[in-house]
């Protein structure tokens, strides 16, 4: 009797137990959960919101500065669009859409902030707004006012229907979709859409249309097959150390990428392993854009100084003369050089190759043209206007002078001959260009110097 | 009997409360333990100063000294972590019960008696190449494990040139972290320790190396489940990825 009534008791006392586990665990996940969704949905909640205010910001001060008169005023209302733009889109691309619902009114955000610098710029150099720029203004202004008013209605609509954004990334968005209920999005792509047809922006910056669809000029020479192009990639990488070579797949779009190439994947006849050796042949000229040797580098054998003498005979014998080395930064057993061209002793940016050197064995380990042929062409170099005394007086006077001499810079889409002082000032070494033709500082760069290089910022 | 009866039923009920008693404890302890790696997990979140292979500098030297102090490591204190310090580190790590990643974050900082220094010269405060150096090789990691190293560089350079393009957010940190356009991110894979191979790729990329000639999409046709990829034009293939504009 008594053994059979404890047998009674285990069981249900077990599973009561066990019951009681689970739905303390249950509620806990079911409570720590809730917690999350929350804490995320007033974070979606907040940064709709910050767009909205946002965007109306940009719009009132865009109505202002087409009033305004003043240059100072335009001034300061355009430094607000710009900031007003970029915060706008900074917060809207967090927000839990897909980046193709979102991507031309991010475009046109970003370049609403990248037009107001440009304009901000005219105006500093003394230039009165245009009638053209008047009338882009006068266009962004109407676009982020119909922007604003799509944003409002959104807004009134999700509070109606007490929307939750965050169920959008979740995997019910399908479901969403179907009901064609997702307000949310489906407004945000319609107003992309309109976005769309907005006009294109001319002007000179960053984010610009012409800046981003422009076409390398350094590229001469007919076409080239794949077949030559493969024995460029051998020659360059030395046809007696290759063991194989193979082809990598283009797309059928591959014309619209900025430099069309062949790419190839190289066996060295001595790798000890199957690491490849990569290279990209332009199809333009048959040029060696790049080439990647990512084989694993042993002990340091070599000096950084013997290095650099490597990189100039390599630079050299490819056909590259007067190639100067200005920046190297040491990483992963190697050395980068930055290599820029110099013609009738001016120093030109824009031509950049870089090198890296092996420093076990001063095997050449990278190669990089691809910025050398994107700016490339033939310089018509003038004599400068101010001699070197007249634009060091436009410096500070207490910037301590350690070097000059002439170097073209790009400048957006075009290029200007600078007088370029590398010296002290404060705790810092810093770079200044002043244009050597109107005496206007152009440039001011930091220089950041550590033990395993120097690097430009 | 009857007095024994409930003398044992007695005994019994004592046992259940007691067994009770212990169960709940054992719940809140689970609970409460539960409550603890909450914290350490959202500390995983948190990409803080770390040293980890490739890495170069004083702080390195301190690493160094210690394990050659300590004998983890035999070998020269050269302030660069390379191969023999990685697995010195790693050594060093499953002796003292901590994460075997062969990377020096706080703990292990913490853990061998140093802090990782935060200064910088004066007159570069705020610069921090190496943090998207990190950020950049963990969404690499994340995304393209087990593609060639060129492939590893092409993902990097997408990211590179999304930041460049006004289609997208104007920072690393925002092109990697915009919701929905990285499966790594959205799965938490990006949070995984970067290998190597994964950190000499980030620093490819960010020194220039574009091999996709400025991409800005890429997908694995074999398992990319958005209909609108399937629009993008396509450039170039690469390992696993296709590459396009």
């Amino acid at each position: 009797m008594d053994r059979e009534n404890r047998r009674w008791w285990i069981a249900p006392s077990i599973l009561g137990l066990a019951l009681i586990l689970a739905i303390a665990w249950g509620y806990r996940e079911y409570t720590m959960r809730r917690q999350l969704e929350v804490t995320l949905e007033n974070n979606y909640q907040r940064l709709f919101f910050d767009v909205k205010k946002h965007v109306e910001n940009v719009q009132t001060n865009l109505s202002k500065a087409m009033v305004a008169n003043s240059r100072e005023q335009n001034v300061l209302l355009l430094s607000q669009i710009m900031n007003e733009a970029y915060f706008a889109e900074d917060k809207l691309a967090q927000l839990p859409v897909p980046q193709s619902d979102i991507a031309k009114t991010q475009k046109f955000l970003n370049q609403a902030a990248d037009y107001s610098f440009y304009l901000i710029r005219t105006h500093l150099d003394g230039k009165p707004l245009t009638n053209e720029q008047r009338g882009q203004l006068a266009n962004l202004q109407e676009n982020s006012a119909a922007f604003n008013s799509e944003l409002s209605k959104l807004q009134s609509q999700l509070a109606e229907k007490n929307f939750v954004i965050g169920s959008l990334s979740n995997r019910q968005t399908a479901r969403v979709e179907k009901g064609n209920e997702n307000i949310f999005q489906t407004t945000l792509v319609d107003i992309d859409k309109n976005m769309a047809k907005v006009p294109r922006l001319i002007y000179d910056g960053p984010f610009a249309d012409e800046m981003i669809d422009r076409k390398p000029v350094g590229l001469t020479g007919e076409n080239v097959s794949r077949e030559r192009a493969m024995n460029i990639a051998k020659e360059f990488f030395g046809a007696n150390k290759v063991k194989k070579i193979n082809s990598f797949e283009e797309g059928e779009h591959i014309d619209e990428v900025a430099i069309p190439s062949y790419n190839f994947s190289l066996q060295p006849t001595n790798a000890t392993n199957d690491l490849s050796v990569y290279i990209g042949v332009s199809r333009k000229g048959g040029h060696v854009i790049w080439m990647r040797n990512p084989r694993p580098i042993g002990q340091e054998k070599i000096t950084i100084e013997q290095a650099q003498k490597r990189a100039i005979q390599f630079l050299e014998s490819k056909g590259f003369k007067n190639m100067e080395p200005n920046y190297y930064q040491k990483y992963d057993g190697g050395v980068l050089f930055n290599f820029v061209l110099t013609e009738e002793n001016v120093t030109i940016y824009p031509d950049l190759i870089k090198v890296k050197v092996a420093l076990d064995n001063g095997e050449i380990v990278a190669f990089d043209a691809a910025q050398y042929y994107s700016y490339h062409h033939n310089r018509n170099i003038k004599q400068p206007q101010l001699s070197l005394e007249e634009a060091k007086n436009k410096l500070r006077e207490d910037f301590e002078v350690n070097s000059s001499r002439l170097a073209i810079i790009p400048k957006g889409k075009d290029e200007v001959m600078c007088y370029e002082f590398k010296g002290r000032y404060m705790n810092g070494e810093f770079i200044i260009y002043v244009n050597a033709d109107n005496g206007k500082e152009e440039d001011v760069l930091q220089l950041v110097i550590d033990e395993n290089g120097t690097l430009t910022f | 009997m009857e007095g024994g009866k409930s003398l044992n039923r007695m005994k019994n009920r004592r046992k259940f409360i007691i067994l009770t008693l212990v169960l709940t404890l054992a719940i809140l302890v689970g609970i409460f333990e539960n409550q603890n790696q909450q914290a350490s997990y959202s500390k995983k979140y948190l990409a803080p100063r770390v040293l980890y292979w490739g890495s170069q500098g004083e702080d390195v030297k301190k690493v160094q000294w210690r394990l050659v102090q300590w004998k983890y490591l035999v070998g020269e204190v050269d302030g660069i972590y390379g191969p023999e310090t990685y697995r010195a580190v790693r050594r060093f790590q499953e002796k003292n019960g901590l994460k075997v990643d062969g990377v020096v974050g706080p703990e292990t900082a913490a853990a061998l008696g140093i802090t990782l220094s935060e200064a910088q010269p004066a007159s570069a405060t705020g610069l921090n190449r190496q943090s998207d150096e990190y950020l950049l090789a963990r969404c690499i990691h994340g995304e393209a494990r087990g593609e060639p190293y060129i492939g590893k560089v092409a993902v990097a350079a997408v990211v590179l040139n999304r930041v460049e393009h006004p289609d997208f957010p104007n920072t690393i940190a925002g092109v990697i972290y915009q919701p929905l356009a990285f499966t790594a991110v959205a799965d938490g894979q990006i949070n995984l320790t970067p290998n190597k191979d994964a950190i000499r790729a980030a620093r490819d990329a960010l020194n220039g190396w574009d091999p996709t000639y400025g991409a800005l999409y890429y997908w694995n046709p074999a398992t990319a489940t958005s209909k609108w990829i399937w629009t993008r034009k396509v450039t170039l293939k690469i390992g696993k990825h296709w590459f396009g504009v």
